[in-house]
């Protein structure tokens, strides 16, 4: 009896590469023994991603996805089904906590150069799973049906509008009706839960594959192969399994702890999770005093006040995002990470990351001419930080990368 | 080339961070008109949801004196009940004036939406979520700020919701407050009061107190806000009844994760010797 469980997955085993599959990708995948903290995010936004599939699921149950009952399925599933309010701000949580590790883990990238030669790859998928966050954000964000909701896909799908030619018949076809309505929910509710989740985790699969082919960074930038031992495995490396689970098992710990506290204390995070307009039905014909995206579409919408003319906004918004993706290619330094990078692009980055930040400010708050002239301040410095990087990169002073962990 | 020049000023993440700092101080001056609007600042109100008198207090200041405009569309009778721990005779027979209801119905209000138009030309609004939308600190604030003003159509206006459709239901308790000038001192630059000559204190007259006369409510100005205080909380109640167990349990969830970090770390720990 006890050599059945053995049988059985000798069996399995010999059809299916299953034991191969997972030591490559997990048990005996080299890992670079010397990382920090800014290298977890990776595997927390993976906890993430499966939570909101989870919470999703079960959300997708008691929903309606209709123009009527939309807003009060909502309060639905808050009252009368049972722990849904555990399920909803789990889900409501879950959005804001996946793009906070995202952006962390995409600054990580910009810190210790984890898009260069030969990790281009990874990093073209890893921006386009944030493209498809943005758009699964944004399309769920009109579920609710909310005041909010209303109005923030007015904004967005107006946008399509300035679009010259095609424009207006594009954001018909977008909309699916003259206004917004219970057709545009419908539609919304089968791209959020089917279209998008299927891209999201397809792009999730290639981003890893590409990575575990290539090998994963460290801060110091140093290249783990080519010092290998006889078994061709890298000096400077640990497998997966124990020591790296172990390493994500803590800050999934402390992670999940910052997560507790937001969804059992401060769901709405003070208006910037939830917004306080959104607990107010969808009313067409009363517009919210101020409207403004939830706090990680911000720094983009700062960037399309920045420019008075419509298209021009849409250009700079689609552009700010459409940069990420050539990094790879505007990095002329010799050193990846920051640590031996020169002056100029610790500067560079530095500015970087304040004038994102202050973009970020900027889209939550009404504007003022100060603001907008911040505002289009940022938006240059956020241009600049690449359109100048391979200047920056080839004529500064880097120091030597050593050779070993 | 350019290397020739090294740069001698010696970059620090702060001198960026504190350039940033110096615009999100000088953009506070630049911050929008509150939510209170001509009351200034919202008075601060603290829930208490495990607090069962106050909120059958407001439950029933709430049926008594809003329900028969508003309703509370997506709660449900039994469950007010249940988690207010009134037993549900007792609140079918005091608080629930409609008798053909029952218990798993949905508080739908008592006015049809064509007459309320018509005497109050808006609808008056569902209140399930209004401290959701507004704040419990707007609630709060707003059912006090009430004063007499001839020129409106019931003869009241309201500091925080100027031109409110919605007549003092409660001045028979509160009385009718009156918005008055007061005399106040001049404070000086130290601190203290600005005197002239004689030693007399200076004064300045400033509008826009509120103020109850004496004796024309039912209840004094302390026991009208605890009747608010309660209003408000049980409008925090039903705005989220999963609100208390919510906070009960995310104690229970963040002990499970700070014991669950304080393993995997000692696990951790352990393993990482292997290498190091």
């Amino acid at each position: 009896m006890s050599e059945m469980p053995g049988k059985l997955f000798g069996w399995l085993n010999s059809r299916l590469p299953i034991l191969n599959t997972y030591e490559r990708h997990l048990s005996k995948h080299p890992v670079p023994s010397k990382v920090n903290f800014w290298y977890l995010f990776g595997a927390l936004a993976s906890v993430v991603l499966i939570i909101q599939i989870i919470s999703g699921i079960w959300l997708i149950m008691p929903y309606s996805n209709t123009e009527e009952e939309a807003f009060s399925s909502i309060e639905y599933i808050m009252r009368d089904v049972d722990y849904g309010w555990v399920i909803r701000y789990m889900h409501t949580t879950g959005a804001s906590m996946f793009f906070a590790v995202v952006y962390l883990h995409m600054f990580r990238g910009l810190l210790y150069g984890s898009y260069q030669k030969p990790k281009e790859l990874v990093w073209i998928f890893g921006c386009a799973i944030y493209l498809a966050m943005m758009a699964e954000g944004f399309l769920g964000y009109v579920l609710p049906y909310g005041q909010m909701s209303y109005w923030g896909a007015q904004v967005i799908i107006s946008l399509f509008g300035a679009i010259p030619y095609i424009g207006d018949s594009l954001e018909l076809w977008v909309r699916g009706d003259y206004y917004i309505s219970g057709i545009t929910v419908s539609r919304f509710f089968a791209l959020h839960v089917v279209a998008l989740p299927l891209v999201l985790i397809a792009l999730v699969f290639l981003h890893l594959v590409a990575l575990h082919e290539v090998g994963a960074g460290n801060p110091e930038g140093v290249d783990i192969e080519e010092f290998l031992d006889d078994d061709g495995i890298p000096l400077d490396s640990v497998p997966f399994f124990p020591y790296k689970v172990l390493n994500a098992f803590v800050a999934i710990g402390v992670f999940m702890t910052v997560f507790a506290i937001i969804m059992f204390f401060f769901p709405e995070g003070g208006g910037y999770f939830i917004e306080m307009a959104n607990f107010e039905k969808a009313n067409p014909l009363v517009t919210p005093e101020h409207i403004a995206p939830v706090w990680y579409y911000s720094p983009y919408y700062a960037m399309l006040r920045a420019v008075p003319d419509k298209l021009g906004g849409l250009i700079i918004m689609g552009s700010a995002v459409a940069i990420l993706f050539v990094v790879p290619w505007l990095d002329n330094s010799k050193a990846a990470s920051i640590r031996y990078k020169g002056i100029y692009s610790k500067i560079a980055l530095a500015l970087f990351a304040i004038s994102f930040l202050t973009l970020g400010y900027l889209g939550t708050v009404g504007v003022t001419e100060v603001r907008k002239t911040m505002s289009v301040i940022c938006t240059f410095i956020y241009f600049a930080f690449f359109l100048l990087m391979p200047i920056y990169t080839k004529f500064e002073q880097t120091k030597e990368v050593p050779k070993r962990l | 080339m350019i290397n020739k020049y090294k740069l001698s000023y010696n970059f620090k993440w702060w001198h960026a961070m504190s350039l940033a700092c110096i615009f999100f101080i000088t953009d506070v001056n630049a911050s929008e008109g509150g939510p209170c609007k001509d009351y200034g600042e919202c008075d601060k109100f603290k829930y208490s949801l495990n607090d069962m008198e106050s909120l059958q207090s407001g439950a029933s200041t709430f049926m008594n004196y809003c329900y028969g405009c508003h309703s509370l569309q997506y709660s449900r009778w039994g469950r007010v009940a249940t988690d207010l721990q009134i037993p549900e005779e007792i609140f079918f027979d005091t608080l629930v004036f409609d008798k053909s209801i029952k218990s798993g119905d949905l508080m739908t209000g008592s006015m049809s939406k064509d007459s309320s138009v018509e005497w109050f030309g808006v609808a008056p609004p569902d209140l399930t979520l209004v401290s959701r939308v507004r704040g419990d600190d707007w609630i709060y604030s707003y059912l006090r700020a009430y004063y007499e003003d001839s020129s409106k159509q019931y003869g009241v206006n309201n500091l925080v919701y100027p031109g409110t459709a919605m007549p003092n239901v409660l001045m028979a308790l509160q009385g009718s407050q009156k918005l008055i000038c007061k005399n106040i001192p001049v404070i000086a630059r130290n601190g203290g009061e600005k005197r002239d000559g004689t030693g007399k204190a200076l004064t300045t007259e400033k509008c826009g107190f509120l103020e109850v006369p004496e004796g024309s409510g039912q209840l004094t100005k302390d026991e009208f806000d605890k009747v608010i205080y309660d209003l408000t909380n049980f409008l925090v109640y039903v705005g989220e009844p999963s609100k208390a167990t919510r906070e009960r349990i995310g104690w229970y969830v963040i002990f499970y994760f700070l014991i669950f970090t304080a393993v995997s770390y000692m696990l951790y720990r352990e393993y990482h010797k292997d290498y190091h």
